[in-house]
């Protein structure tokens, strides 16, 4: 492997055709769609799908086809053209870690997967937080930052010894009491009307919150990066005893399945409670009187107001709830990764990125944009063949997504059609 | 009592054009140097109030056009050079009698950060030939232009795009621009960053008065003059039709298209103008501080800008930039820790603290920031009360 692509004009020439073509067919169905007056909103996306995946052949069908856009074409396109980009790659550096070594593969695919599940968890917050007060929480990250934080202090600072549980109990609450407050405090003036652009506003004062607690915490702790201790420890398993490769085998900080998927605890333990916290969430909106009303004023804030439901008390359980969601995450991450008062940056960018790949305000395609988003870049840190580049590359790569589907499709791929983020005002 | 805010606008101008004459402290070029930052800041807070505050598109990619207008100056200054004779090792072209070089470095890496093609040449040469650097000037030129290409591209790609899908976007978009200045160290040296010559490299000589390339009043008064140039153009465009179809564009942009307002040319002019300022002032603070990292691109920067805006008050330029030099030279006079009761308080960051709460404190209960209401209670100061208030019902 070396740290070129061996036939780099392969690749570039397979991509500058998918670019090209793609553009072309996202400009000609957009105006083609535009000039029989149907609706565009989906015509760029689709029509550069199909021009990247199959080339004159593909936005020459959909031409033909002119108003029949259905999400079978986009899933489809979507499938075709991934399989083109990962066949070119292969064939432009066959001796690529990526396609050469199978094992190396699953356990990217793998690892991609557990931190996708992660980063889906905290984009939740995210969008939750967006489908309910319409604005976009710049403070996200530093609601992360202080989970770990918390955790760290509670169980290795201010209470040595005690359960890991607590300290992550403890973080949350912490997080959600400060949600809570800033809401109370800085958001509610936005709903009454009186500020000339509400979703400006709330974008200002997170940014403000962000700013304050990452110097506050900064200031209080100092710069030194601090790490917990794994909060539990596997038990031994060798299962099953007789085959080979085993299946499964467990040491204590480690997981391997089939002798070449290795998964640290540390990262197993967030995944598992991340779903398992999940499945809470989703049983607290859908099944409780408490979830319902926050689903209602996030589809109607007049109706829902109608019926009963105070929507300003949604507002407030909504930026809590969102916080909280990140602090979780935060502090199930404490144990993995080194902890800095600025490691909040990062993963709220790629919290940006879910929630519009995955539509702003949508859950699951907060969820499943994380496990994509997961993928994407196990991908380029795994096979770029460049490994300081690639390393330099991570925040681009979610970016480059971002962009692209806020170009192509600003309501992400489970948007509601017309989710405008001015804050229950209409586009 | 009308006039006012004009006359004190003159003599604060009066004061920070005299400042360096007059001002006689042991701690002369510290000073200046917080002034001369101050000035960068308030350059890139009021043209983000002109596209945030006037036209409505709250940006948080600000910095990295100010960085693609330095980058743009460095690189430009660091790769091309012309020279008398050939070099033999480097890509060269003829170029009016003599020869336009483009160095290519040699193996970066941390020891071999100053071994180029040219610098072989001129080691065998031995001064014989006569090495010409590309003029800074022109350097500055190229990189706000870039700068403002940049924001017209931007501008076209955020067309259909509002409110918080504006503020990802331009967040996604400053974020790249980081990552690949990172990351193509072959060109940009990456961390290491690009070194720049000095904004006049060979000193000046004004009124018989001759400065070194170190000294700070040359650079001052360069970037006092781009502020206020800015301020001026700014002032011009916000009182001509343009500023008029801009407001209209942020008050609501469905209607100012309905009433015949060319919505898309407007938005993609604001963009390409504040970028442009923006990447003017990153390109003269670049060659005034001779070197460029990407680090000036990290978000905290951005934040800086936003908030000094804010505090400033964002739907008003003069304020914005008032409340960046303010605020500039506050955070300065605030850096010195102290101790109270044996606990040692790191100013350092506790002042970064103060700031985020004044600003939240600011957002809160004075929306228009600080300085902007100050101004126009002034310029309401002669009108009866009834005017003002059927004005305010009036506009409302």
């Amino acid at each position: 492997m070396g740290d070129k692509l061996d036939t780099p004009a392969i690749f570039w020439g397979v991509i500058l055709w998918m670019v090209a073509w793609g553009v072309l067919g996202s400009i000609a169905l957009r105006r083609r769609y535009f000039a029989r007056d149907l609706d565009t909103s989906n015509a760029s996306f689709v029509g550069a799908l199909s021009g990247a995946a199959l080339g004159p052949v593909g936005v020459g069908l959909l031409w033909a086809r002119t108003p029949a856009l259905t999400g079978r074409f986009v899933a489809v396109f979507g499938v075709i053209a991934v399989v083109l980009i990962a066949a070119a790659f292969a064939f432009a550096d066959p001796d690529n870690n990526c396609v050469a070594n199978g094992s190396f593969v699953a356990s990217q695919i793998t690892n991609g997967l557990i931190i996708g599940i992660i980063y889906g968890f905290m984009a939740l917050g995210l969008t939750l937080i967006f489908s309910i007060l319409g604005v976009v929480s710049f403070a996200h990250g530093e609601f992360y930052m202080i989970g770990g934080m918390l955790v760290y202090y509670i169980t290795a600072v201010w209470f040595p010894g005690i359960s890991p549980l607590a300290g992550v109990l403890g973080a949350c609450f912490v997080a959600f009491c400060l949600g809570a407050v800033f809401e109370r405090l800085m958001l509610t003036p936005m709903y009454s009307g009186k500020i000339d652009r509400p979703v400006e506003y709330g974008i200002l004062a997170t940014f403000g919150l962000a700013f304050t607690l990452q110097y506050f915490v900064q200031a209080v702790h100092g710069a030194s990066p601090v790490k917990a201790s794994r909060f539990v420890d596997f038990p031994r398993i060798r299962w099953p005893e007789d085959a080979d490769p085993l299946w499964i085998k467990t040491s204590r900080g480690n997981l391997t399945l089939f002798e070449t998927v290795s998964i640290s605890n540390p990262r197993f333990i967030a995944a598992i409670t991340c779903i398992l916290v999940l499945l809470a969430l989703l049983y607290l909106l859908h099944r409780t009187w408490t979830g319902k009303a926050l689903r209602a004023v996030s589809q109607d804030r007049d109706a829902a107001a109608i019926a009963g439901i105070d929507p300003n008390r949604m507002n407030m359980l909504a930026f809590a709830l969102g916080g909280m969601i990140a602090a979780l995450a935060g502090a199930l991450l404490v144990q993995a990764f080194s902890w800095l008062p600025q490691v909040g940056a990062i993963p709220a960018m790629r919290s940006f990125v879910i929630v519009v790949l995955g539509g702003l305000g949508s859950l699951p395609g907060a969820f499943l944009g994380g496990i994509l988003v997961g993928f994407v870049e196990a991908a380029g840190t795994g096979c770029i063949p460049d490994a300081q580049k690639a390393a330099s590359y991570i925040p681009a790569y979610g970016m480059i997504v971002l962009t692209l589907t806020l170009l192509l499709r600003p309501t992400g791929l489970f948007g509601r059609r017309y989710a405008s983020g001015m804050h229950g005002q209409g586009g | 009592m009308k006039h006012i805010p004009n006359l004190a606008g003159l003599l604060l101008l009066a004061f920070f054009a005299a400042f360096p004459l007059v001002y006689q402290g042991a701690n002369y070029d510290y000073v200046m140097h917080v002034l001369i930052t101050a000035f960068f800041y308030a350059i890139l807070a009021s043209s983000w109030s002109m596209l945030a505050g006037y036209a409505g598109q709250f940006s948080f990619g600000h910095m990295a056009f100010m960085g693609i207008g330095a980058y743009g100056t460095a690189l430009f200054c660091h790769y091309f050079y012309i020279t008398a004779e050939p070099t033999g090792f480097c890509t060269e072209f003829p170029f009016f009698g003599r020869y336009f070089v483009i160095v290519n470095a040699i193996g970066v890496t941390s020891t071999t950060l100053d071994q180029d093609c040219l610098r072989q040449a001129m080691a065998v040469w031995d001064g014989s030939v006569k090495v010409t650097p590309m003029p800074v000037a022109l350097g500055i030129v190229l990189g706000t232009l870039a700068g403002g290409l940049a924001g017209l591209l931007v501008g076209l790609l955020v067309l259909r795009l509002r409110a918080a899908y504006l503020a990802l976007f331009t967040l996604g978009f400053s974020e790249i621009v980081k990552a690949v200045i990172s990351a193509e160290i072959d060109i940009t040296r990456g961390q290491a960053g690009l070194e720049l010559p000095a904004l006049f490299e060979r000193g000046v000589t004004v009124f018989g008065t001759s400065f070194e390339r170190t000294d700070k009043i040359p650079p001052y008064y360069a970037m006092l003059g781009l502020l206020v140039l800015c301020l001026a153009l700014l002032t011009w465009l916000a009182r001509s039709r343009f500023g008029l179809f801009v407001r209209a564009l942020r008050e609501d942009q469905d209607a100012a298209a309905a009433l015949g307002v060319n919505t898309t040319r407007y938005k993609v002019y604001v963009f390409s103008i504040t970028t442009a300022m923006a990447a003017a002032a990153g390109a003269v603070q670049a060659h005034y501080v001779q070197i460029v990292t990407p680090n000036m691109l990290f978000l905290l920067q951005m934040s800086l800008v936003v908030a000094m805006a804010v505090i400033g008050g964002v739907e008003n330029f003069v304020a914005a930039a008032l409340g960046a030099i303010f605020l500039q030279i506050l955070l300065e006079t605030l850096r010195t820790s102290f101790t109270i009761g044996g606990i040692e308080v790191d100013m350092t960051v506790w002042r970064l603290v103060f700031f985020g709460l004044l600003l939240m404190i600011t957002l809160r209960f004075f929306r228009n920031g600080l300085i902007a209401p100050l101004i126009d209670w002034f310029r309401r100061a002669g009108v009866a009360e009834e005017t003002v208030a059927k004005r305010k019902e009036a506009a409302s």
